[in-house]
């Protein structure tokens, strides 16, 4: 008896499983190969190149300022929301009297690949034309994922990374001069999220990036490198979002009053 | 034939190999589940010291500037058109974690179960599902007791069609356990919840790209149903071939290694996959189905789902093919 209620239950379950399990089955196929089954995907395109068209002409009272690059560019961490594009022009205003027009076209998790296909795009290519500042803060992303390698590795892929960043910049570099040969580049360093833990190796590989980033971006005379590392080295805690990776607000501020102040004679002079 | 499937099932319970299977389920889940416990208080540790506040309890603020930067994200005019989907699946991850009052690194039953028949699929399910199968025959063999079957009046095809259905039966019996066992041993760790959070799928592989454009949330207990689903059907297959060389080798001692072998070989053969590529052929490689739900894998060229999917089919339909051929022709001397 218990043999038979133990089979018809064993039964029971085996086919309501079975059931279950096959309706899964198809539910698992179906979601991985099916045709996009989300249709609102595609309103928003049509609505954003509507507005990148829209951008602030040349003016002889304004500044234009275009940021391109990754997220720093973007001023993600800032708890204010607001990042280079609101404290540049702070900054900027007690030079000058003139408007200052900010163009932000930074992506999160961009990287130096993609800042080059963002410009042979040509969507930018007005915004750069107007632009009389450009701030471009691009290569994180490119070192980041090597952080984790085992020193040997390291040492090899940081090599590999480093050439690819370098020849893509140089294009970018060279697009971008194409566009507009009088608008003064600005181009960020890198900094060290995770100075508390890292080691001298990892110290040496950022310092020889910064340095080839340097020597290639002031190869052109109205380029100018403004280093992060030095501001931050100390001040982590200070200017490091809770995310650990990105600047705070207060970070974005001081590294915007650390620009300005370079570029202060150009600004009041013009 | 209804009885002879009873008669097959009982055979299989009082042999007490099921029992077995599922002892094993219990100490390794309760293993991993505490394993994941251990490794969830260290992760908050150092979190906590590295960025020097308890980011734990801290995490709202952090989701909150998150979805802040994606809004933003989303509403940039130079967005990649191709990460839309993604980001907004983010969010809507995100906000619901917010809702619920959620906090994302906290482990949860329902991820549990998930993460382990993930993880389970490839090696621990099917080992699992040969120690079912690979003395179904081969046992009968060596034991003697097949020509206690055969001199029956039933024809071979149904007595080798009532071993295959108890094998399924047994083997829907194995992934209900593992689930059941799954979420109740990691709900003592974790609590019970979870199973409403969404989870993101969908990913397709187009050109030898992950393609991440038509992302889309599901429920996790829907997502795990699909996991749980393939595994069944990756332990239809591992069960099927299996069986057909416990058929075809008498030995169950053998039968067993041949396809254990097989299957450890599949671990590292895989390194081959992008350069030799027929080993994207065998069923070893072919496993790891949920990979293609996850999107988790680095993808290899010619391989998808249905690539998979059908790879693995065949092998299940050539090897149930054999086995009735065999064994309705093979002489018995024992």
């Amino acid at each position: 008896m218990f043999k038979k209620s133990m089979w018809y239950s064993i039964l029971t379950v085996a086919c309501v499983g079975f059931i279950l399990l096959a309706i899964g089955f198809y539910q698992a196929i179906i979601v991985t190969t099916a045709i996009n089954p989300q249709p609102s995907v595609k309103a928003p395109i049509s609505l954003t190149t509507g507005d990148s068209t829209k951008l602030p002409s040349k003016n002889a009272n304004s500044f234009q300022v275009l940021i391109l690059g990754d997220s720093i560019a973007k001023g993600t961490g800032d708890e204010k929301g607001k990042g280079f594009s609101d404290y540049l022009p702070e900054s900027f205003k007690n030079d000058t009297s003139k408007e200052i027009l900010i163009n932000n076209a930074g992506i999160d998790g961009q990287e130096s690949l993609g800042l080059l296909e963002q410009l042979q795009s040509k969507k930018l290519d007005k915004a750069i034309i107007d632009s009389d500042f450009i701030l471009v803060s691009i290569g994180g992303n490119d070192i980041r994922s090597i952080l984790s390698l085992n020193a040997l590795a390291k040492e090899d892929q940081f090599k590999v990374r480093q050439d690819s960043y370098l020849a893509n910049l140089k294009q970018t570099m060279h697009l971008l001069r194409t566009d507009n040969p009088n608008s003064i580049v600005i181009f960020l360093g890198l900094y060290n999220p995770y100075e508390t833990v890292n080691s001298a190796e990892d110290t040496r590989l950022l310092n020889t990036w910064n340095y080839n980033t340097q020597q290639l971006i002031e190869e052109d005379g109205k380029t100018l490198f403004i280093p992060t590392y030095d501001l931050l080295k100390f001040n982590l805690g200070r200017y490091i979002a809770k995310d650990g990776l990105h600047p705070n607000s207060a970070g974005y501020q001081a590294l915007s009053n650390r620009i300005s102040k370079s570029v202060e004679t150009i600004i009041t002079g013009s | 034939m209804f009885s002879l499937i009873e008669n097959e099932v009982i055979k299989m319970i009082s042999k007490k190999r099921l029992m077995f299977v599922l002892a094993i389920l219990v100490v390794l889940i309760s293993v991993f589940a505490y394993g994941q416990n251990q490794t969830l208080v260290r992760t908050k540790a150092q979190l906590s010291q590295r960025i020097g506040i308890t980011a734990t309890n801290d995490w709202r603020k952090l989701a909150d500037q998150q979805l802040i930067d994606m809004k933003n994200r989303l509403d940039s005019p130079y967005m990649d058109q191709k990460s839309q989907a993604s980001t907004r699946v983010k969010m809507e991850q995100l906000q619901y974690n917010l809702d619920n009052n959620i906090n994302p690194l906290e482990q949860s039953a329902a991820k549990f179960t998930t993460t382990f028949m993930q993880q389970a699929i490839f090696l621990f399910l099917p080992l699992l599902i040969i120690m079912l199968a690979a003395d179904m025959m081969s046992g009968e063999s060596s034991s003697g007791t097949i020509k206690l079957l055969l001199v029956r009046n039933v024809p071979r095809w149904k007595i080798l069609l009532s071993k295959y259905l108890t094998l399924v039966i047994l083997e829907v019996m194995v992934v209900f356990f593992a689930f059941v066992l799954a979420a109740i041993i990691s709900g003592f760790f974790f609590g019970f919840g979870g199973w409403l959070a969404p989870v993101a799928t969908g990913f397709k592989v187009f050109a030898g790209k992950l393609d991440s454009s038509s992302v889309l949330n599901v429920p996790q207990w829907q997502y795990s149903l699909m996991v749980y689903s393939l595994a069944f059907f990756v332990a239809i297959v591992v069960g099927s071939i299996s069986l057909m060389i416990s058929i075809l080798v008498k030995s169950t001692a053998a039968s067993i290694g041949i396809i254990m072998s097989t299957l450890v070989a599949g671990n590292f053969i895989s390194f081959f996959l992008s350069d030799w590529k027929i080993t994207r052929y065998m069923f070893m490689v072919n496993l790891r189905l949920t990979d293609y739900l996850s999107g988790s894998f680095q993808p290899i060229e010619g391989m998808n789902m249905l690539f998979s999917v059908t790879v693995l089919l065949g092998w299940a339909i050539a090897s149930v093919i054999i086995s009735f051929m065999y064994f309705t022709k093979q002489d018995i001397l024992v």
